[in-house]
């Protein structure tokens, strides 16, 4: 310990011989004029002080020459240095010894004396005149005496400082002031001090267990003296209390009195013991009172705000004047008042607000206060999980709003990346936390979302999508992608999905095929080439009807030489089980139509044994040249409403009745066509009578009057729109197929496990069933299965099934 | 625009449009749809269990769907090509009829 403090100190000397800009931390001296004289003469001195000193530790440590001439026993054992050192100390030095012990003293005495009460030494005496002194005591009478000798003197000079305190009157300030004044100066002589007496320092207190060095020795008697004493003690800790505590209101302190006082508290070791513990609780009181009040006051962002003042106020304390020792349980204090108190509060309160307005400063913020506290971001993670849980589950629950579901989730998962990633820092738990929750609110609706993220895509597919670039809308359907793997009914998208992919492939509405390839590889990396294998055969067949046309056509004008064909035909051929199932129907068309139609089949049949085509007029659509008084116009309708057309040209007006007899078109489809050609934007029938809908008995007029800006007209939009009915139709497919699927995977596991409880089966059907189902309706299937005889229930155990082989 | 296939099919019978000079509406170009399936009597193929329209299993695990067609005997019953031609090799009858098997044709 003691040898730790001389160091310290002689580092001291050093740095103010040398630099005098290096201020330690310690004290900040305030210099009369005499002081600094005083000084003066440390300073000359101070040079050969420090030569001195090497010598001596050197001496210390080897033999102790008795007759105090050191230089010379130094010259003696270090041989290099001997001229230039012994020379000019021996020389200029020997002068007039003061060798009497008493006067030795006596000049000591004066000299320390002096120091205490801001005197000039005398003028004759000088710091090399005391250095001798307390040489000679040091070999003449013994080192003890001369330590006790000082601190006796040193004493008698601190307690009579107490009076001034005891009966200090003023107020807290003014006190502190006091303190401080006395603390700063009783450094100061205790320095000055132990640079006259450094001889006794190095020698005598170094060697000797439990003595403690001279600096030491003047901070016991410090503490001692006025520290310990009761009154000095708490008025200078409540008033530093006081001072922070007005810091802390706003008010503008002395700092550095702060500091210097606490410095003394520290230095005197009692920092801990007396100040810091009240400290604490002062702090811990004032910032719980602030943070209920403030709970209670303000709203969270600024309740967030202010926790991170004060947190940085409260740093900036430790960096000014509190111990650094201290700044572990302050920040924790104010985390724990300010922040682990009220973390429920702050998040129920607060962060669906800022989730729903975006704020993401306040929420960087959040998470960065919530960090500091313990199991604080797990509590924000699952409170953020459960935001999006609730939000994201009224996107997806109100059918009212299904028409803009997939935009919204978009943007809704946009903007939580966003804050996933600037705000949250990316966190993996947050990452985490946001999948998780995105999986199950998305599914929290059965079926409908799968279906809408499919129309959503067929939206973006299809011609005449103009707002994006190709880079954009891949960029859009990776971000689709995104959703589409959260959702766990994947076959209601793959029904839709196909539904609409093979209406943009035969109807020619397909955007781009970059884009349709694009998405299909997504879908094939993302679910496995048996979700996609049917949708690449769609494109196949597409590519093969192209060849087999031009093969048609080569065989065509191979066989009428010298004419050319006003009827341009193309025939898509689908496959069988790679498109949606169409209703077959049969209609009436004229001749010459139902004559090409033929002549295709038999040429593909003569090419490709074994099959059979079945037309699906449904999906055929032509251009039909029209011949109107106002100017000829090309029109694109479907087949019936080619049909339909067709049938004016031998007459004007037709009945509904006349028209369902001479095509055979279903009646609704055939409704639907007459609505849309008579009662849509380009009106080329007129209906009698007028009105929205076509009912029975309704009459058909052909449009004489027709006029369009446009020479061509798209009349066949109701094909590709979706009717209800389709919707409906594609959906039941789905469900009959999870039906064939369920029966399966009960079959499966019964012939694996023979006999089986149903409470496992049922487990086991939950864990090997990709899309979601309902208790109830496995237990239909498991009857049915019982039905056929695949299974049947144990006799003795009706829980229990057994499989029927 | 009848006319000229009528003509090539050696068909003397006219469309009704043909009656009227001025048509109001011509049929210019027609893009029709058809669906294609094995011409059979039972969709599903009674060796491997799996619909004949789609590829029978051991194709669908080794990705030759293209190449999976059906094959017809006498009997008009009919099967996977590869499931029949396994088959033969144990058991030359048709596994519906225990005729004795005989190519009638193969799909293609």
């Amino acid at each position: 310990m003691s040898s730790v403090r001389l160091g310290y100190g002689s580092d001291r000397l050093v740095s103010n011989s040398q630099t005098k800009k290096r201020h330690s931390s310690d004290e900040e001296n305030p210099s009369s004029p005499l002081q600094s004289r005083n000084k003066k003469i440390c300073l000359e001195a101070q040079k050969e002080d420090i030569e001195n000193m090497d010598r001596q530790k050197h001496a210390n440590f080897s033999t102790m020459a008795p007759n105090g001439v050191r230089s010379m026993g130094l010259g003696k054992s270090k041989g290099s240095e001997k001229k230039v050192l012994s020379i000019k100390n021996l020389k200029v030095h020997q002068v007039a010894a003061v060798d009497h012990v008493s006067e030795s003293w006596a000049c000591l005495k004066e000299a320390v004396v002096a120091i205490q009460e801001s005197r000039k030494l005398r003028e004759n005496l000088t710091q090399e005149d005391l250095y001798r002194c307390v040489d000679n005591l040091i070999t003449q009478r013994s080192p003890a005496q001369l330590y006790a000798d000082l601190r006796d003197l040193t004493e008698t000079h601190i307690k009579s400082q107490l009076e001034n305190f005891i009966n200090s009157s003023g107020d807290r300030l003014i006190f502190l002031r006091q303190v401080n004044d006395c603390w700063t100066h009783h450094c100061h002589q205790m320095k000055m001090v132990g640079n006259i007496f450094l001889a006794l320092d190095r020698g005598y207190v170094l060697q000797t267990a439990h003595v403690s060095s001279i600096w030491d020795m003047g901070l016991e008697l410090f503490r001692q003296h006025i520290l310990e004493e009761v009154i000095v003690e708490n008025r200078c800790v409540d008033g530093l209390l006081m001072m922070i505590e007005q810091e802390r209101g706003g008010e503008t302190i002395d700092r550095s009195l702060v500091k210097s006082l606490l410095r003394m508290l520290s230095s005197l070791q009692i920092y801990h013991k007396v100040f810091e513990n009240k400290f604490l609780m002062a702090t811990e009181q004032l910032y719980s009172r602030e943070g209920q009040r403030l709970m209670q006051e303000r709203d969270v962002p600024q309740y967030l705000q202010h926790v991170e003042k004060r947190l940085n106020e409260e740093n900036n304390r430790i960096l000014h004047y509190l111990d650094p020792s201290t700044k572990r349980q302050l920040i924790y204090c104010v985390e724990k008042q300010m922040l682990n108190e009220h973390k429920t509060a702050l998040l129920q309160k607060g962060l669906d607000q800022l989730l729903d307005q975006n704020r993401r400063k306040d929420l960087s913020l959040l998470y960065s206060l919530f960090s500091r506290i313990k199991g604080g971001l797990d509590y924000l993670c699952s409170q953020f999980n459960a935001y999006i849980k609730t939000h994201g589950k009224t996107i997806v629950i109100n059918p009212e709003k299904d028409r803009v579901m997939v935009q919204e989730l978009l943007d809704f998962k946009d903007k939580m990346d966003g804050i996933v990633s600037d705000c949250f820092c990316n966190s993996d738990r947050f990452v985490l936390a946001l999948k998780e929750a995105f999986e199950h609110f998305i599914n929290q609706r059965l079926n409908k979302p799968a279906e809408l993220i499919a129309k959503f895509v067929d939206g973006k597919l299809k011609a005449g999508n103009k707002e994006a670039t190709e880079d954009e809308l891949e960029r859009l359907l990776d971000k689709i992608m995104v959703l589409f793997r959260f959702i766990h009914g994947k076959d209601v998208f793959e029904a839709f999905y196909k539904k609409d992919l093979s209406k943009r492939l035969l109807l020619g509405k397909s955007a781009s095929v970059d884009a349709e390839k694009s998405m299909l590889s997504k879908l094939k990396q993302e679910c496995g080439p048996g979700f996609t294998s049917k949708l690449e055969g769609m494109f196949k067949d597409m590519e093969l009807s192209k060849d087999i046309m031009l093969a048609f056509k080569q065989n065509l004008q191979n066989m009428s030489k010298n004419s050319t064909l006003p009827l341009e035909l193309s025939v898509n051929i689908l496959t069988m089980g790679y498109w949606p199932n169409y209703q077959i129907m049969e209609v009436e068309m004229p001749s010459d139509m139902v004559q090409y139609q033929q002549i295709f089949t038999k040429f593909y049949l003569g090419k490709h044994s074994g099959r059979k085509l079945q037309w699906q007029p449904t999906l055929g659509h032509c251009v039909l040249k029209a011949a109107f008084p106002n100017g000829p116009k090309e029109l694109q309708v479907s087949l019936f409403q080619a049909l339909v057309l067709l049938l004016f040209n031998t007459t004007d007006v037709f009945s509904l009745d006349e028209i369902t007899s001479r095509t055979n078109i279903e009646d609704t489809l055939l409704r639907r066509t007459l609505q849309s050609l008579a009662c849509g934007k380009a009106r080329v029938l007129i209906k009698n009578p007028k009105s929205k809908d076509v009912n029975d008995g309704d009459k058909f007029i052909y449009n004489k009057d027709f006029s369009n800006q446009l020479f061509r007209i798209k009349i066949n939009q109701i094909q590709m729109k979706e009717t209800s009915e389709e919707q409906q139709q594609t959906e039941e497919r789905v469900f009959q197929d999870r039906q064939y699927q369920i029966d399966a995977a009960i079959v499966r596991i019964m012939k694996m496990r023979k006999i089986i409880p149903h409470n496992l089966l049922i487990s086991e059907l939950f864990d090997q069933l990709k899309f979601p189902v309902k208790p109830a309706d496995l237990k239909k299937r498991i009857e049915s299965l019982i039905d056929r005889d695949y299974m049947e229930r144990d006799k003795d155990n009706p829980n229990t099934y057994n499989y029927v082989a | 625009m009848s006319n000229d296939i009528d003509s090539t099919e050696n068909d003397g019978e006219n469309g009704i449009d043909s009656q009227k000079p001025e048509k109001m509406f011509t049929l210019k170009k027609w893009n029709a749809v058809a669906m294609w399936s094995w011409d059979v009597e039972c969709d599903t193929c009674a060796i491997c269990r799996v619909q004949v329209m789609d590829a029978c299993l051991r194709c669908q695990g080794e990705n030759k769907q293209d190449d999976c067609v059906v094959i017809w005997g006498e009997c008009n019953h009919s099967f996977h090509n590869c499931c029949m031609s396994l088959w033969v090799k144990q058991n030359n009858r048709c596994p519906l009829c225990q005729q004795e098997w005989s190519v009638q044709r193969i799909g293609i």
